[in-house]
């Protein structure tokens, strides 16, 4: 059972900033969990405090149902994965898997079946004699993964160990991360600012923004039930569009949302869960994913200005009124004219509408202000 | 078999690369765009060519018969060919010369060179990097003080009447005449010139140290090392080409020790040993009735030694480590 559990961690350096705010999160045993979020969010520091790298300024850590706040980097039984692969240049790769190994004076024979076990898996035994200024980018950051993986460790981190690559060896990569996982089967805790990479590799994905964690969930909760504004433009691409002066307007017991004058009437679900909330007609923020906007149908309008084709979708760029808004039209079987000048109607189906607070920028319908106040915001569950 | 690898004999076929000929004009329009850097490097060539090149027409000296006032080259000049350096391999001053420079700056290399290392690898590892910096401050201090001055707190350390005697002369022990005595000259001359330079010798080992990447201190955390491990298999390896480069530099220059201390510290007592290449050069070329051409040849077989141990240190470090001058 290797969980990790971290109760109101916190982090506050000398200066007195607060990195990173009361996180509590529960890690369970083999699960993969991807910290994103922009820079400076605090997604690397708490990935440090794990590793022991980074004092914890307050709350509880737990690997493995043990209180590992005090205990030494190499007793915390973790292995990381850095981002400038952090080899060491003098050593030839199988001394570098070696090296951790050797100073825990595990016996030879040992060290040299286990190095040869992990090269075959990671494909790199042809270049163990090699040094690591001899080998590319993806074969630098196999050695790095082999050098954790030659420890057996309970929870595997891992801090942006693909942004050094090209964007091509980054696709490769992640794959290789994707079936290593499923050889090796233990907990993952991976930092990225990459949402592509959270979203492929992640079972739940914790976003974090300004040390604070906005949403803890799995990929299609992050997408399609995002907890606040945050969350909705982070996950996504393209970014999600944002229609603000917008309302949602409760006229005889039945809400619409009312985006630019034009009225959706919203799906029983979510009329169940506004009322659940107490919501009354009041200004929104109206979110709809580029992939949820159809064209040549519906009241709203908008002019093309850039209509990009990219093979399977066109990613078109428009502008109705005030608003920039992206669509994402799939090329297969389009019937509307999407070049550039053109004036299109677009449309939604109401049910992918996201309505957001004004005021707050909270999910009028999956902000759960429970979970938000222990700190752990997952979305709303609704029991109907 | 070739024949099933077309790529293979592609690269076989492949004709020698030609370096093409610059035209005229496009070596004209070559120094038009360069001239701005041609200008900017232009003092310092001037400068090195005054000082530095310039002077060596005056080691011809060393193969005439050369008196002062004479022009070096004239309808008059004497050549003598290696005369003047065969007269210093016989010179019964020839063997203790060599012994005497060759102990001083082996030993002084010796306990030297790694010194700046060890200090370096030492402050770096140091948490409080507040004090690691104003350790670093005063270990540089003595570099500022002037020969002459150190000669002087040398003296007043180790003189008669200085501290030394005195403290010695407390607790009832005997006045020793240091500075009279030969087998004090090395000891004195080495720890009190590695004791004024370490400090500033380790500040290239320091901005080496400041290069290596902290992930590769945090992974060698990860795996268990200790502080000492990490210094050793981080911070080291990280300087290691510097540490090469500053070896053959130093190798190149082990036998062009100054004159002017050992000068300064030398005694009718100590001269059996304070008496160097450089400080006989210099009594011979300066002092009483000058043999200029005799000090030139002993200064140029000094300069050739330097050169081939140059020469043998950089191809050594070519040929075992990745590291050499060229």
């Amino acid at each position: 059972m290797s969980e990790v559990i971290m109760k109101g961690l916190k982090k506050v350096y000398d200066n007195k900033v607060t990195a990173v705010h009361d996180v509590n999160l529960v890690i369970k045993d083999k699960e993969f969990v991807v910290l994103v979020g922009p820079s400076g969010c605090g997604k690397s520091t708490t990935l440090r405090m794990v590793a022991g790298l980074e004092e914890i300024s307050d709350g509880e850590l737990y690997i493995d149902g043990r209180l590992v706040n005090d205990v030494a980097p190499k007793d915390r039984d973790i292995a990381m994965v850095f981002q400038n692969y952090a080899l060491y240049p003098h050593m030839t790769v199988y001394d570098n898997l070696a090296f951790a190994l050797k100073l825990r004076k595990t016996p030879k024979a040992e060290i040299d079946k286990k190095v040869k076990e992990v090269a075959e898996i990671l494909d790199i035994t042809q270049y163990l004699k090699r040094k690591p200024k001899a080998l590319s980018g993806g074969q630098r950051q196999r050695v790095a993964i082999g050098r954790a993986m030659v420890r057996d460790p309970k929870v595997f981190l891992m801090d942006e160990p693909l942004s050094n690559l090209d964007a091509k060896l980054r696709n490769q990569m992640r794959a290789e991360i994707i079936k290593l996982r499923s050889r090796i089967n233990t907990t993952f805790m991976y930092v990225t600012h990459d949402q592509t990479e959270a979203m492929t590799l992640g079972d739940r994905i914790v976003i974090m923004k300004d040390g604070f964690v906005n949403q803890i969930g799995t990929p299609q909760e992050v997408f399609n039930r995002p907890v606040n504004l945050f969350v909705a433009g982070f996950i996504g691409m393209p970014v999600m569009n944002f229609f603000d002066k917008c309302k949602v307007v409760l006229e005889n017991g039945v809400y619409y949302a009312e985006i630019r004058g034009v009225r959706f009437k919203l799906n029983d679900f979510q009329q169940k869960a506004l009322k659940q909330n107490g919501v009354k007609t009041q200004e929104i923020v109206a979110g709809i994913r580029p992939q949820h906007i159809t064209v040549g149908e519906g009241e709203l309008k908008a002019t093309i200005e850039v209509s990009e084709m990219m093979g399977s979708e066109y990613n078109i760029h428009a502008r109705s009124n005030e608003d920039e808004v992206v669509m994402l039209i799939p090329t297969y079987d389009l019937a509307t004219d999407v070049s550039m000048g053109r004036t299109v109607a677009f449309s939604t189906k109401p049910e992918l509408i996201q309505l957001f607070d004004k005021e707050s920028g909270n999910n009028l319908i999956w902000y759960d202000a429970e979970s938000a106040q222990n700190n752990a915001p997952t979305c709303k569950r609704y029991d109907f | 078999m070739e024949a099933a690898n077309p790529a293979k004999r592609a690269v076989k076929e492949r004709a020698p690369r030609v370096k093409k000929k610059r035209t005229k004009e496009q070596r004209i329009l070559s120094l038009k765009e360069n001239a701005p850097y041609f200008l900017m490097v232009l003092p310092a060539v001037v400068v090195v060519f005054l000082f530095n090149y310039l002077p060596i027409y005056g080691v011809l000296i060393a193969f005439q018969d050369f008196m002062p006032g004479d022009k070096i080259l004239s309808d008059s000049t004497i050549w003598v060919g290696f005369q003047n350096f065969e007269r210093f391999f016989s010179d019964p001053m020839f063997w203790p010369l060599m012994k005497n420079t060759f102990l001083i700056c082996i030993i002084g290399f010796v306990i030297g060179f790694p010194l700046p290392i060890i200090v370096s690898l030492m402050l770096n590892a140091m948490k409080g990097r507040r004090t690691a910096k104003v350790l670093q401050t005063i270990f540089n201090g003595p570099h500022f003080i002037s020969l002459v001055v150190l000669v002087g707190m040398l003296t007043l350390f180790f003189g008669r009447y200085g501290l030394v005697n005195n403290l010695a002369a407390s607790i009832g022990g005997e006045r020793y005449s240091y500075f009279l005595e030969s087998s004090a000259f090395r000891p004195m001359y080495i720890l009190s010139s590695n004791w004024q330079d370490f400090g500033w010798s380790a500040i290239i080992y320091i901005a080496a140290l400041s290069n290596v990447d902290p992930q590769q201190h945090e992974a060698a955390i990860l795996d268990g090392a200790t502080r000492f491990q990490r210094v050793i298999h981080v911070d080291l390896p990280a300087i290691m080409p510097m540490i090469s480069v500053m070896l053959i530099m130093s190798i190149g220059g082990l036998m062009g020790v100054g004159y002017e201390k050992a000068l300064l510290m030398q005694t009718d007592g100590n001269l059996q040993v304070s008496e160097l290449i450089s400080t006989y050069v210099y009594k011979r070329g300066l002092t009483g009735v000058p043999d200029q051409a005799y000090a030139t040849a002993i200064g140029l077989f000094n300069s050739i030694i330097n050169v081939v141990l140059l020469i043998i240190a950089n191809t050594t470090s070519k040929r075992f480590s990745e590291n050499s001058l060229w």
